[in-house]
């Protein structure tokens, strides 16, 4: 009852005209980016943060939410038409969706994944309004070492399950670990690696990072393999309609991607590539046609597309109620509300109530808007696609160089974009995934300081995190998290296969 | 061009760049003071992630030269594309406070997409210049944000406000 009445008060702000205005915007130009090849969520929404800058942060947190909705749709139109998924979660997607366009049946693959999107975002939202605050409770008994192992947790999930080999997400994870120590330690003022530069004070922006490795790192990557790839569009042809059969086949995998993507979105353990595997597991296991499934099946397009955006909705449950993000994307609006001087947790939503219900009351509406934008008018999009790639990527930079330039309207950003890029470059050719270290760098400084607030108040006694049982447990987790996959690759010898997401992006 | 072989050395590459940086981050520690009266310096958590570092880069070290590669069957690379955008990229930061954000984008621009094989240097340049002046106006004028006019013009233009 009280979560009602704090929703239709969301409603209530959500819905006059000058943030309903902020929320359309935002679905309309996160669908317009996020469409364009090589622009996935994370980059979006990082792309996009300069444009709420002059906003009050009510406004500006529901356009984000329309931002990080829209990006999700139209990432799904680029794996569908063009192969080429923007983030790990659409990978699987890509698979059927595109041998689907191949075939001329490029329309219902898009319209499966718009509608189903729409399902599972809308029921999402719905588990997301009452869970949020569950978890608000639940965070109110975690004290710094709980906080401190819940990080951890998160930190070995993004790292553990991402990527082709341990070595190379823990690479990833450190290096961003070590990019969140540059600037000065809060307790003590004491400055570390900022070499007498006085703009590295402030330490460096996960904002600038995140651009670095997703536009700068992977626009040199594109450059790189330019002349050795071919691309082909396929055209939108024939009846724009499900048939009825489709119908019947779609809406299953619709409501169990969902059941699937929301829990594992939800929980600290988070991300979009376990989800949606899963459901595309289980859409095969269950179907009539397993034989169809990589050629083109409407389930493996409809299941893991829901399961997605499930995920998606289910990640913003721990961003909100504990301020942990469990994916890059995440991290990217984690520094957006950082930015405002906000930290999400448990008092954001005593302190902002009209921001919170806000935001989730327009995650509502930019659902709906999006099924509008994206069934109608999914033409339009299409075209965006077509755009020629020295253009594209050009343009890319500008917007990349942009938005580095006026988090603080200085040209050392400019230049850390630019090392942080080449780096991005580096980690992209040897298969390193970037996600971790966007996740770590920006949760790196948090845990640290939970790390510290829970030994000065256990007097310096390390045992604290091992004593607390719910600590303890987290921590137990994270360790098997790592250490099971290792012991199961050993025991299987060295005839391993090789892995499905070798070559993910984030 | 990249080759298996180019990749391996790469791979031994990112290994020896994480255990240098680990090494790096525990000098640098080293030689910075530590806090008195408080039960965790500023000191330990650098340490820690140094310490990471060197035990991921030594066991990347491992796993090139025991011969697991990303790229099985080698991996293209057109490097004078990777150095032409990055050019591109360190020019514009050159310019960007003297020259200002228009002329220094529509460069970056026009350079970027000559490393994407456009050769229509005209168009790039006209459509490069349409899109940073959009930008420069959209957020200087309607989003209250400042991209730099550029010293050279400064003098010439007035002040936006």
């Amino acid at each position: 009852m009280e979560i009602l009445i704090a929703l239709s008060h969301g409603f209530a702000v959500a819905l006059t005209p000058y943030n309903l205005m902020w929320a359309t915007l935002g679905v309309t130009i996160g669908t317009a980016i996020g469409v364009l090849p090589g622009i996935g969520p994370a980059l979006t929404v990082a792309l996009l943060l300069p444009v709420t800058y002059s906003l009050e942060p009510t406004s500006a947190f529901i356009m984000f939410a329309g931002i990080y909705y829209g990006a999700m749709y139209g990432g799904s139109t680029t794996s569908i038409l063009l192969n080429a998924p923007g983030e790990s979660g659409s990978i699987v997607t890509a698979i059927d969706g595109h041998a689907m366009a191949r075939q001329g049946r490029g329309a219902q693959a898009l319209a499966t994944a718009a509608i189903g999107s729409f399902i599972a975002g809308t029921l999402a939202t719905v588990a997301l309004t009452f869970v949020a605050p569950l978890m608000v409770k639940m965070a109110l008994l975690f004290g710094p070492a709980e906080y401190f192992a819940l990080m951890v947790l998160a930190l070995t999930t993004v790292t553990a399950v991402l990527g082709s080999s341990l070595s190379r997400g823990l690479a990833s994870l450190f290096f961003g670990l070590a990019l969140g120590l540059v600037g000065i330690d809060l307790q003590t003022g004491q400055a570390r690696l900022t070499f007498g530069i006085p703009e590295l004070l402030d330490g460096i922006d996960t904002v600038v990072v995140a651009v670095g490795l997703f536009a700068i790192g992977e626009t040199l990557f594109v450059a790189s393999r330019h002349r050795y790839e071919t691309e082909e569009i396929f055209a939108l042809k024939g009846s724009k309609w499900m048939s009825r059969e489709d119908w019947s086949r779609s809406w299953k995998p619709w409501l169990r991607g969902t059941l699937l993507g929301f829990p594992i979105g939800a929980l600290p353990a988070g991300g979009s590539e376990i989800p949606t595997f899963l459901s595309y597991l289980v859409e095969k296991r269950l179907s009539k046609h397993p034989e169809e499934f990589g050629k083109g099946a409407i389930e493996a397009v409809a299941g893991p597309e829901a399961a997605n955006n499930a995920s998606a909705a289910g990640t913003l449950a721990p961003l909100l109620s504990l301020g942990l993000p469990t994916s890059a994307t995440a991290a990217i609006m984690l520094a957006a509300f950082q930015q405002y001087g906000l930290q999400p947790g448990p008092t954001l939503f005593d302190t902002n109530p009209d921001l919170v219900w806000g935001m989730i009351a327009s995650l509502y509406i930019g659902n709906f808007l999006l099924l509008l934008l994206n069934l109608p008018l999914v033409g339009i999009w299409v075209k965006l696609l077509v755009i020629p790639r020295p253009w594209l990527y050009a343009g890319i930079l500008v917007f990349a160089t942009l938005g580095a330039y006026t988090l603080n309207n200085n040209v050392i950003d400019l230049v850390v974009l630019w090392i942080i890029g080449v780096i991005g470059f580096g980690m992209r050719v040897l298969d390193v995934p970037v996600a971790p270290c966007v996740v770590g760098l920006i949760l790196g400084p948090l845990a640290e300081q939970q790390f510290r607030r829970a030994l000065a108040i256990s007097q310096g006694d390390p045992m604290v995190f091992f004593t607390h049982p719910l600590s303890l447990a987290l921590l137990v987790i994270a360790a098997l998290l790592v250490i099971v996959p290792v012991v199961i690759r050993m025991t299987r010898g060295r005839r391993e296969p090789e892995p499905v997401n070798s070559d993910l992006k984030t | 061009m990249t080759t298996g072989r180019g990749l391996k050395f790469g791979e031994a590459g990112l290994g020896a760049a994480v255990l240098a940086l680990g090494a790096f981050i525990a000098y640098e520690t080293l030689k910075s003071p530590g806090a008195a009266n408080v039960v965790v310096g500023p000191r330990l958590f650098p340490y820690l992630i140094a310490a990471g570092l060197v035990i991921v880069g030594a066991s990347l070290l491992r796993e090139a030269f025991a011969g697991r590669i990303a790229h099985q069957q080698g991996l293209e690379l057109d490097f004078g594309a990777v150095v032409l955008v990055s050019a591109g990229l360190v020019v514009q930061l050159l310019l960007l406070e003297a020259l200002g954000w228009i002329p220094a984008s529509t460069i970056l621009f026009m350079v970027v997409a000559r490393a994407f094989g456009s050769r229509r240097l005209v168009i790039d340049a006209l459509l490069g210049l349409a899109l940073t002046a959009a930008a420069f106006g959209l957020f200087n004028y309607g989003l209250d944000l400042n991209l730099p006019i550029g010293g050279v013009f400064d003098s010439l233009v007035a002040e936006p406000d």
